[in-house]
């Protein structure tokens, strides 16, 4: 267990060149001890890169990196007490499935009973109990990950453990089970959790902080609620929520916000505001639907109904704009062209991308 | 125009890929193949291709006996999760292999792939070769050279599931949007796809496969609404539905001697016994004056929140529509919405389900 | 300190560069040697430390008759030989390949992978085991001191590498890519030819350029399978041979001998570093 301190990190990987070209932006980050952390990005942002730095298989270009105040910045992997789990499985082919959850503890000499019992806990935790004694060559894939998985789990005493996208190879409701044991060891033994993921829901469901990545540099950090509700910048608010949020370019008139032939009235003063580079947001989420118009209230064609089970999403139209609201599968629409509230607490106004508060 | 596949058995070691699976695709469908991994759907896509031998059953095309016709004289085109593009071929030359194969015009050629490729949104990547697109891009590629041939028969395997979450969210409207509009009366979609969710925006007919067998067939609606069994319920409700063991005893459902309710009005006539009853996560609420549950884990997502319940054996996920912070151990009082109680007997059948009277 | 690192980089470079010439430039001097200048001590530079003589590379091409060891019909016979025999050694091997790394063979217990090894045991048997049984089927098949006897041997001795090297390269191109072709309206061969082999380039290369390696240089089996009528490279220049060693003209064919697998590596490296090989498939 340990504080992870990163200052001033960046990673270049041809320093020498004119222009060099970052794959991380110098930043930095402390990670607490225990935490629950998710790098979320899509794919190329870096965040592979920072969590290869962090286990030691990347030296950073710059910056160094703290274990509890000691700097290990150009400390092996193997010294450094990291546990880190791959997309893929890595399993030893020619051992049984009990050797292979055995093997970290082997390696640093602990003794027989001790290696027993916490074998057989993480076991039971993955619901791999009746699996020990088999070969590991001979399960399916999403077995075999929670093998690798268990691997990263049965040293307690580790300073973290790095998992990237380590629950792509399995099947969706095995999924869900599982992001909720990880999240249930790491409340157990309060060791640090940090996963890497371009899936915007494993990262909320299961982080207590997420930090955005987009080419190499870190957009925002915080809690998902945060994220959801007041996203700091536009790709944010792009990224994070299914279906992303509605988001127009928008001017000002008179202390409102002009939006086609709709005014919106917003929680802020518009006053100060110079630039021409202005959107406004909405969660579909927080739309309601209304058969009479009201404050924010815009007219709208409803163009498709799409029944997902636990909701319905609506693609509505007006103007020139599409805008999508997310309804409970009982709620009745009433007509064709309802009205579309938009609370003024739920919108977001971007100036040049980024969130004004 | 019918594609019919009847008793279809394949098993070439110790698990079936395929077992007596029979059906029937009408032309101008789009039918999705819901099931887990290894469920059949890679399978039952292969051998409908060609690709992928049986041991016993027939597969038959427009009246004519499809298992005579070797793979590549079948009208069928498909799009494989892994992005299978030729690597030494440039975007263009990529789409326009299966009309060079036909001996078309040169000039009927360039029209068919332009318009392919402005289908697809890749105008302007004619010349450019398959290892510098991303991969989006490349089964973008992928897509535009099988409707390109304008199949008969169009498959696609989990097309999506290799490309990162938002950008899988992106394309899934597009390419539903491509192939839904190409989708005429001379063709049949086919769609294999191991997310519930996914099924559903698709909108067509769901097939849900498990262990090489056919569980259920039906409207996304139908299926959805009433699965035919435990089994159904679980591939196709994400989170999964819970299930519940109780018992109905004196005109009463009892799951253990804290949580018993009235039997709701859509389950009539019901004998007394021990059965499973499903209920969705959606469809508990809070409710002062419920019964009391404990909190396992409370987990944020996006607008929502799942919690997980338990008292004494009873394990429950109950889904919020807000954001809200709870502990660990806390006590929570919750009821359900019994009117969308489902009711299942010992072996897992389907007995009640509230969307259709039985 | 990057500096540092780059000249000790660029010094180590070179100096290995010159560990590696040496010899070639070693031979190429004393090629202009003659029996004088050898004895005389170590010398390197011609004009400057010896008087460079060209009766090396003469004895070379002067006929027998006037004391010479002509190698020039040699020369093209092993070009000929060496070239047939890995041209149709890297096409079998490569439809072998083809077939053991797309279809499931089982006979009892045998199965795929046996069979692909049973082809590279081939290599690692001691030449001599078979020089015996060559010699005798040659024999009967009247193929002794043969062009054409000596291609078959060649043939049954380079496809092995042929198989080894394009079963691997197969294996990494995946299935689905024939299939895909299957599905576009190829048959199997079009598949083959159309998509399986463009995309196996580099690995054709590879296999093709170890086979002219193995079959130029190989002693053994022309020496023994070959006497007046057709004369191989390796054994004619044995020949050069006397009770005073000519190292001259021992260096000129040398060098001679050399030259085309230098030149057919200068091609196949342009071809490679051009970047052909590597990223065909993500």
């Amino acid at each position: 267990m340990a504080k992870i301190e990163f200052i001033n990190v960046g990673h270049s990987y041809d320093l020498s060149a004119k222009n060099p070209v970052y794959a991380l932006e110098p930043f930095s980050l402390s990670w607490e001890n225990g935490g629950r952390y998710a790098l979320l990005g899509p794919s190329g942002c870096g965040k592979t890169t920072m969590l290869n730095i962090m286990s030691g298989l990347v030296t950073p270009s710059e910056g160094n990196v703290f274990f509890n105040d000691q700097n290990i910045t150009s400390v092996k992997t193997q010294q450094r007490n990291i546990a880190q789990v791959f997309q893929f499985p890595v399993i030893y082919n020619t051992m049984s499935v009990y050797d292979n959850l055995a093997f970290p503890l082997k390696c640093r000499n602990f003794n027989e009973s001790q290696i027993r019992t916490k074998v057989n806990e993480v076991a039971e935790i993955l619901n791999l109990s009746s699996f020990l004694d088999m070969g590991a060559k001979g399960l399916t894939a999403d077995q075999k990950q929670l093998i690798s998985l268990g691997r990263g789990l049965v040293r307690e005493d580790v300073a973290a453990i790095l998992m990237d996208e380590p629950l792509t190879v399995i099947d969706p409701d095995l999924k869900f089970k599982l992001r909720r044991k990880l999240k249930e060891i790491n409340s157990k033994y309060k060791t640090t959790l940090i996963y890497v993921t371009h899936d915007q829901n494993e990262a909320m469901t299961f982080a207590e902080k997420i930090i955005v990545m987009d080419s190499g540099q870190i957009v925002q950090s915080g809690a998902p609620q945060e994220l959801f509700e007041r996203p700091s910048t536009s790709f944010v608010a792009y990224f994070i929520g299914t279906p992303a949020m509605n988001i127009y370019r928008c001017s000002i008139d008179n202390n409102e916000l002009v939006l086609g032939r709709c005014k919106l009235k917003i929680d802020k003063n518009l006053d100060q505001i110079k630039s021409e580079q202005l959107k406004v947001g909405i969660r579909s989420e927080f739309i309601e639907l209304s058969d009479k118009p009201q404050e924010n209230s815009i007219l709208v064609k409803i163009k498709t109904n799409e029944d997902f089970g636990n909701y319905i999403l609506l693609t509505c139209e007006f103007d020139d704009f599409e805008i999508k609201v997310k309804i409970k599968r009982d709620q009745s629409i009433s007509s064709e062209t309802p009205y579309l509230i938009l609370p003024k607490s739920r919108l977001c106004l971007y100036e040049n991308e980024k969130l004004i508060n | 125009m019918k594609l019919v596949t009847d008793n279809l058995t394949f098993k070439p070691e110790k698990e079936y890929f395929l077992n007596k699976v029979s059906l029937e695709f009408e032309a101008g469908k789009l039918y999705t193949l819901l099931g887990r991994t290894l469920s059949g759907k890679t399978s039952l896509l292969k051998t409908i291709a060609g690709l992928q031998p049986i041991d016993t059953g027939n597969i038959i095309f427009e009246e004519k006996d499809f298992s005579s016709i070797p793979v590549w004289k079948r009208n069928v085109a498909m799009v494989y999760q892994q992005f299978i593009n030729y690597p030494h071929l440039n975007v263009f030359d990529n789409i326009a292999f299966p009309l060079k194969q036909r001996k078309m015009k040169t000039s009927d050629i360039e029209n068919e792939v332009s318009v392919a490729i402005h289908k697809v949104g890749l105008l302007g990547f004619e010349k450019r070769k398959i290892q510098e697109l991303s991969g989006g891009q490349q089964q973008r590629v992928a897509l535009a050279r099988s409707l390109v041939k304008k199949a008969k028969i169009l498959l696609l395997d989990e097309p999506l599931v290799n490309l990162d979450y938002k950008l899988r969210e992106d394309l899934r409207n597009e390419f539903k949007n491509i192939i839904t509009s190409d989708l005429s009366a001379n063709s049949i979609l086919l769609y294999a796809s191991t997310d519930p969710l996914e099924a559903m925006q698709l909108n067509g007919d769901i097939i849900v496969l498990d262990e090489g067998e056919i569980l259920q067939s039906g409207t996304a609606k139908d299926v959805f609404e009433n699965p035919t069994n435990i089994k159904v319920s679980e591939i196709t409700n994400d989170p999964a539905m819970n299930i519940l063991k109780g018992s109905i005893d004196s005109n009463k459902i009892i799951l253990n001697e804290n949580v018993q309710f009235k039997i709701p009005k859509h389950v009539k006539n019901i004998q007394a016994g021990t059965y499973h009853f499903g209920i969705r996560a959606s469809d508990m609420i809070l409710d002062d004056k419920g019964f009391d549950f404990n909190i396992d884990i409370a987990e944020i997502s996006g607008s929502e929140t799942f919690l997980h319940l338990h008292q004494n054996v009873l394990n429950i996920v109950l889904l919020i529509e807000e954001v809200r912070n709870f502990n660990e151990n806390d006590k929570v009082k919750i009821n359900f919405n019994l009117e969308k109680l489902y009711v299942f007997d010992g072996k897992g059948d389907l007995l009640f389900s509230p969307f259709k009277m039985n | 300190m990057r500096t540092f690192y780059l000249t000790l980089k660029y010094l180590i470079i070179t100096l290995w560069s010159l560990f590696v010439i040496a010899p070639f430039l070693w031979a190429l001097s004393t090629s202009f040697k003659d029996f004088n200048s050898v004895t005389g001590g170590a010398t390197y530079i011609p004009w400057l430390q010896f008087e460079p003589s060209l009766e090396g590379w003469k004895v070379l091409v002067r006929s027998p008759a006037k004391g010479g060891v002509d190698i020039i019909e040699p020369y093209f016979n092993s070009i000929f030989v060496t070239c047939t025999a890995s041209l149709i050694s890297v096409i079998l091997g490569t439809l072998a390949a083809y077939a053991l790394s797309r279809f499931k063979f089982k006979a009892g217990f045998i199965k795929n992978n046996d069979i692909t090894f049973f082809f590279i045991s081939q290599r690692i048997m001691p030449p001599i085991v078979l020089s015996i049984p060559f010699f005798l089927m040659l024999g009967f098949l009247g193929l002794l001191d043969n062009l054409f006897g000596l291609i078959l041997v060649y043939i049954v001795l380079l496809m092995p590498i042929a198989v080894w090297i394009m079963v691997d390269f197969f294996n990494k191109v995946p299935q689905e890519i024939d299939e895909t072709a299957l599905i576009d309206g190829c048959n199997p061969y079009q598949a083959f030819f159309k998509v399986v082999v463009p995309n196996s380039i580099p690995g054709l290369i590879v296999a093709g350029l170890f086979c002219i390696i193995f079959g130029w240089i190989d002693f053994f089996f022309a020496f023994i399978l070959t006497f007046t009528e057709v004369q191989l490279l390796p054994v004619k220049i044995v020949a050069l041979n006397s009770s005073v060693t000519p190292w001259w003209s021992l260096s000129a064919s040398a060098l001679v001998s050399v030259a085309p697998l230098i030149v057919v590596a200068f091609i196949v490296e342009r071809y490679l570093s051009k970047g052909n090989l590597s990223g065909a498939l993500k």
